[in-house]
């Protein structure tokens, strides 16, 4: 777990957020959250593997959510139905893939996994490591993004960095 | 008559999308899959004039279905579709044969550009 795998979470929030229709959030305070917590009404979760590795999850109320869909199917939602739940998946899958855009810029190269969507409060979810939650307060509510991602250990990757000099001197100067 | 395009995408949302972009654009949209492996099944019976492909996705993942494509079809028309813009991505979609490459979130334009630019309107 490490601060500055936050930024690139706030950065791509926004502007995906802003592409979609939602328009600008803000940005709400950072806090941390230990190895369990409890869902919102709609959590989205997606996977990150590679020089990073771990979930981001996407919680929201299910009016947000109604809200958001609408936004960015530019339709009204009556029901929140599988295209509106595919909606919200794919917001989180558009900000995680945005994100791991701008984590490629600092050296750590990951993919992600398809985004699955939780429905029902208090699902009590275990991350791997504990989770950096940022706020980001739209007009139609919060957004809570939950960034539980830990680098990989060199060792565990030695036979796959083959010649990334970029990427072992970027985690020589964090570390 | 309108050019023929395949939608390979595994969220709804963003098919749902792509078809009305594209319909309203004047293009016919041949047909969908929600995964690499249908899409390559659909690509062999629909032979469209150009395919949206989605990188991240279940069963078989966009970049291995565009190798396929290109195996069975060298001239096949394929725009990568998909949330991933990091530069190894686009650079191995661009060497394995993908005509452009589309970062979600996209705006119409940029979607009726691609393909107006890779097949004509």
């Amino acid at each position: 777990m490490r601060v500055e795998f936050v930024e690139p979470f706030v950065r791509a929030g926004i502007s995906v957020m802003e592409s979609v229709s939602v328009g600008r959030p803000e940005r709400g305070q950072l806090s941390m959250r230990h190895l369990k917590f409890t869902t919102q009404q709609v959590t989205i979760v997606a996977g990150v593997t590679g020089d990073v590795r771990g979930q981001v999850l996407y919680g929201m109320s299910l009016v947000t959510a109604e809200k958001i869909a609408t936004a960015m199917l530019q339709e009204p939602v009556m029901t929140f139905d599988e295209l509106a739940t595919s909606a919200i998946a794919e917001l989180g899958n558009m900000i995680t893939g945005n994100a791991i855009m701008y984590l490629a810029e600092k050296g750590f190269n990951c993919v992600i996994t398809p985004p699955s969507v939780i429905r029902g409060m208090n699902v009590e979810i275990s991350t791997p490591v504990p989770a950096l939650v940022v706020p980001l307060i739209t007009q139609f509510g919060k957004v809570e993004i939950n960034i539980a991602l830990a680098e990989v250990a060199k060792q565990d990757q030695a036979s796959t960095v083959g010649g990334d000099g970029q990427r072992g001197l970027s985690a020589v100067q964090q570390s | 008559m309108s050019k023929r395009v395949l939608i390979v995408d595994d969220a709804m949302f963003i098919r749902h999308t792509l078809k009305r972009i594209i319909s309203e654009a004047g293009y016919q949209v041949a047909g969908e899959a929600d995964n690499g492996q249908a899409g390559v099944e659909q690509y062999k019976n629909l032979k469209p004039d150009a395919v949206f492909l989605d990188i991240t996705m279940p069963v078989m993942d966009g970049l291995q279905a565009l190798q396929e494509i290109k195996t069975f079809d060298p001239n096949a028309v394929v725009i990568m579709c998909t949330a991933l813009g990091q530069e190894s991505m686009v650079m191995e979609a661009l060497k394995a044969g993908a005509k452009d490459y589309i970062v979600k979130p996209f705006q119409p334009d940029r979607v009726i550009n691609g393909l107006a630019k890779a097949i004509g309107s």
